[in-house]
């Protein structure tokens, strides 16, 4: 099994210490995320996330299926995550490693089981009749906090997806192609966004000897080589805590983990109206003059 | 079927009959496995696990295939594997599981990891394995908390070395997501009925300290009631050391009784007075 290059001893010591005097090697401040940027594919549901040097794709396909038996009156909703060996040398094809793993739950706990998509509505016959709903992600380039990259990515290619339009006369199920109706939204409930703290131990502040642990925010690969532990919390901007992981890892005081959690809900917000303002931008490009052009006799010659 | 919360207000007694402050049932045993190098059965009401500790051996790279391994003292010292096998007949609907179910091996990284922090690892070299084989003979709520521990009393047991117990519970909080209830009690020591129908966090500390080592929720809840479910599961994780604690030094009164050690001599570097 290929392993994750090591930073060196040296590499260790220097950003441990720099990072224990409030100072990162990029020059952010501890709580900043690097240069976030989205952009829509020409399609429907493909978004494309670069955090820094992280870069993240995701696509979202649609189908009709038979849903499970054991769930008549519910879509099918699946994420699918891939780690290529493109993005580190870390991943092999076709054998998931703890990093893939723990990323493919996380995003299931965050988006599937907060009922971010609403998987009644995708039901057409009860029974018999379903869209399944299908996130493809791909990991392009590997540069630290993936979770939180991935999940932006994830929430803004279902908000930006469109599937066909259906209608139901008596027993005929009819699936419009975009040239007859225009493709419908999903049914959209919340947008949840991780948040991912990396712990680097403690420090002492003051003279009584009272400690503080250290975290960041959006660390780099080499970070978060050196973190000691992690926690991911997600939250929707409304306050609603949708998965809390603390994974092992060193021990940290409850009330830094509170702490946290409240900075989240002030990040959360900034994603949130991040992904809303890239999406009435991509919107407004999409629909150049409105229905005035569309319905207008002129044209171009 | 729905767990009827709306009999909570009237008499603060849950459905079976627990104040909201209030653990279950606790029933643990050392070394019920002599073969095994360090072992332990630990009833939580009715969640039922056996844990079987081998090693530190030579790290085998076959059987800890299925394993989720975390390495101590930052990769200087023994690696330690937790694997979970889930009973088909732990459940009311027999049902037989995969081994490679996303949940469990999220379930074992967490432990593995968590125990990772506990353990003094570098007595043992860096290519050593502590195996930690965990049983879920029967579940009713608390899972993950009763995993962590019934490995923590087996690594006991076994005589690992370790900075303080490693000790999990689970808090709740009696109003569901949506509600802006201001009077929400939170609750200790979820069985599965209270699991399905509340919002809940497992939470591990290390010993009786509030240093959170793990923590999980997966339910939706509001921002508000975290603070309030976390102290609810500290105060309960400082119960469940407590009684952990009782059962090492039963164990370890027995063994004096039946002579196996004398009293005041140490054994190892643990003090049986």
């Amino acid at each position: 099994m290929p392993r994750e290059a090591e930073p060196s001893q040296n590499e260790k010591d220097f950003i441990l210490k720099a990072v224990r005097e409030g100072q990162r090697l990029d020059g952010r401040a501890l709580d900043q995320f690097r240069q976030l940027d989205l952009k829509f594919g020409d399609q429907y549901g493909v978004a494309d996330v670069t955090l820094g040097k992280t870069r993240i794709l995701a696509k979202v396909t649609a189908e009709v299926t038979v849903p499970y038996t054991d769930r008549p009156f519910d879509g099918i909703f699946t994420i699918a995550t891939e780690l290529s060996p493109m993005a580190s040398p870390a991943f092999e094809v076709n054998r998931p490693t703890e990093t893939e793993v723990l990323l493919s739950r996380l995003l299931e706990k965050t988006v599937r089981r907060s009922n971010a998509l609403d998987t009644e509505s995708l039901c057409l016959v009860a029974g018999q009749k379903c869209w399944s709903i299908r996130v493809d992600l791909h990991v392009l380039s590997h540069d630290g906090n993936l979770i939180d990259a991935s999940c932006l990515a994830v929430v803004a290619a279902l908000r930006h997806f469109r599937k066909p339009d259906t209608s139901m006369e008596g027993a005929t199920l009819t699936v419009y192609t975009p040239a007859e109706r225009e493709p419908v939204p999903l049914s959209w409930l919340h947008s949840p966004f991780c948040i991912t703290f990396s712990f680097f131990g403690a420090v002492q502040v003051g003279e009584d000897g009272a400690e503080k642990d250290i975290w960041l925010l959006d660390t780099t690969l080499l970070e978060e080589q050196l973190r000691v532990s992690s926690c991911t919390i997600s939250m929707n901007k409304h306050g609603e805590i949708c998965q809390v992981a603390k994974p092992g890892g060193a021990p940290v005081e409850a009330m830094t983990v509170v702490q946290c959690s409240t900075l989240a809900l002030q990040k959360v917000k900034d994603f949130s109206d991040f992904v809303d303002q890239k999406l009435a931008e991509d919107s407004k490009h999409r629909n150049k003059g409105g229905l005035l052009a569309e319905l207008s006799a002129d044209n171009a010659r | 079927m729905p767990l009827d919360t709306s009999t909570y207000n009237l008499a603060l007694l849950r459905v079976d009959g627990r104040r909201w402050n209030e653990l279950r049932q606790q029933k643990a045993q050392m070394g019920v496995q002599p073969s095994a190098d360090g072992s332990a059965y630990l009833e939580q009401g009715n969640t039922k696990i056996q844990c079987i500790v081998s090693g530190p051996n030579e790290r085998d790279t076959k059987s800890t295939s299925s394993a989720s391994t975390a390495p101590t003292s930052g990769g200087q010292g023994a690696t330690v594997a937790v694997s979970i096998t889930i009973a088909p007949f732990a459940t009311v609907d027999r049902k037989r599981r995969g081994r490679n179910d996303k949940r469990l091996q999220e379930m074992q990284t967490t432990i593995a990891s968590g125990l990772a922090a506990a353990v003094q690892g570098q007595s043992y070299g860096p290519r050593s394995t502590i195996h930690i084989a965990l049983n879920v003979l029967s579940q009713d709520g608390s899972l993950l908390a009763a995993l962590v521990n019934a490995a923590s009393l087996a690594l006991v047991d076994a005589g690992v070395p370790m900075t303080d117990y490693l000790v999990a519970c689970t808090a709740g909080s009696t109003s569901s997501y949506a509600a802006a209830d201001e009077a929400a009690d939170p609750l200790l020591d979820l069985n599965t009925q209270e699991e399905q129908e509340l919002p809940f966090l497992t939470l591990a500390t290390l010993g009786a300290t509030d240093r959170v080592v793990a923590m999980v929720c997966e339910s939706r809840v509001q921002l508000a009631r975290l603070e309030g479910m976390m102290a609810t599961a500290a105060d309960g994780c400082k119960g469940v050391r407590d009684f952990l604690d009782g059962v090492v030094r039963d164990k370890g009164e027995l063994m004096v009784q039946e002579g196996a050690v004398g009293r005041g001599e140490v054994v190892g570097s643990m003090d049986l007075d």
